[in-house]
């Protein structure tokens, strides 16, 4: 029981965290941008991701589905880690 | 503080990832030997948590931003192996799904905030400890430890971006001093963050937090749950 609400609260706190990273805080100019942007460095785009920039291609700029996705990957974050920490833990 | 593909040489980005793969073994290996099945919940819960808290970008200097890492918490609740665990997912799936750093400058990114964010923070962390043996000192360790952790994970990643324009050799010191400067002021909310869930877990789920058996065993056998 109190593990699952460990569990419960943070998640909660995950997805205010996903909220207020998509609405509130979601501009994002890098110290190390700007530093590589005085230096001449490029980005070079080998690989985009799947979602890049945590967005759906063609809905740019929707804040549901940049919430929907960022709720989902945070699950999707919680599900291999409790998977993977069941497998290395100590037997 | 995530290095996209283009930034870094490939040889910075290939010793970068060479660098780690020690760290990746031992972790694996020591993980097995600290991590109890009931601290699983934890990893999975402060890793969420923390990916979810790298999408919030904090106004810093000069109109930029910069995020919390997470690393410093996860490394004194459980331990720097499963801190680093925890981090390469974080990064892994960033770089993977949403093109937050770039796939060739992972190992590079990995060894930035997974391993100086997790370990230096871990080591002032035990060190203040040892040295004062009580609660204060454990929450002093571990501001002091978040916060040098983040900003010596700017300073790498700094050092990394200089030495990949090698053809300018002042652009190293203006990159370190930049990163280092900007990430000092992360590097003080990473420090209450730290303080602040490191407190809420020693007052109700200190048994989540086995000190004694991440600690080196030189760490003098004391036993700071409820201490003052």
């Amino acid at each position: 029981m109190i593990k699952n609400r460990m569990i419960l609260i943070g998640i909660i706190v995950s997805v205010i965290f996903v909220l207020i990273g998509c609405v509130y805080l979601s501009s994002s100019q890098e110290t190390l941008d700007k530093v590589a942007e005085e230096f001449g460095l490029s980005e070079s785009i080998l690989w985009e991701g799947l979602l890049p920039d945590y967005e759906l291609p063609g809905l740019e700029g929707n804040l549901f589905t940049n919430l929907a996705i960022g709720i989902a990957s945070t699950i999707m974050i919680f599900a291999l880690t409790f998977t993977m920490g069941k497998a290395l833990k100590k037997k | 503080m995530h290095i996209p593909d283009g930034f870094l040489d490939l040889s910075i980005s290939t010793i970068m990832f060479l660098l780690v793969i020690p760290f990746w073994i031992f972790s694996i290996k020591g993980v097995r030997s600290v991590l109890s099945d009931k601290q699983v919940p934890l990893m999975a819960t402060l890793t969420a948590m923390f990916f979810a808290a790298q999408m919030m970008n904090y106004p810093i200097i000069g109109g930029t931003t910069a995020h919390l890492l997470g690393g410093p918490i996860l490394a004194i609740t459980l331990g720097p192996y499963a801190g680093l665990i925890s981090m390469t997912i974080i990064l892994f799936i960033q770089a993977l799904f949403f093109g937050d750093g770039g796939l060739i400058t992972f190992g590079a990114n990995v060894w930035n905030m997974g391993v100086i964010g997790v370990f230096i923070p871990y080591l002032v962390f035990i060190i203040f400890m040892k040295i004062m043996r009580n609660k204060k000192g454990m929450l002093i360790g571990a501001f002091l430890g978040a916060f040098l952790g983040d900003v010596l994970a700017a300073i790498f990643a700094g050092l990394e971006l200089g030495l990949s324009t090698i053809n300018f050799p002042y652009n190293v010191q203006i990159a370190v001093m930049a990163m280092g400067v900007h990430h000092s002021v992360i590097g003080i909310g990473e420090g209450i963050a730290t303080v602040m869930i490191l407190s809420i877990l020693l007052s109700k789920r200190s048994d989540l937090l086995q000190l004694q058996k991440m600690a080196p065993r030189w760490l003098p056998s004391i036993d700071l749950r409820g201490s003052k």
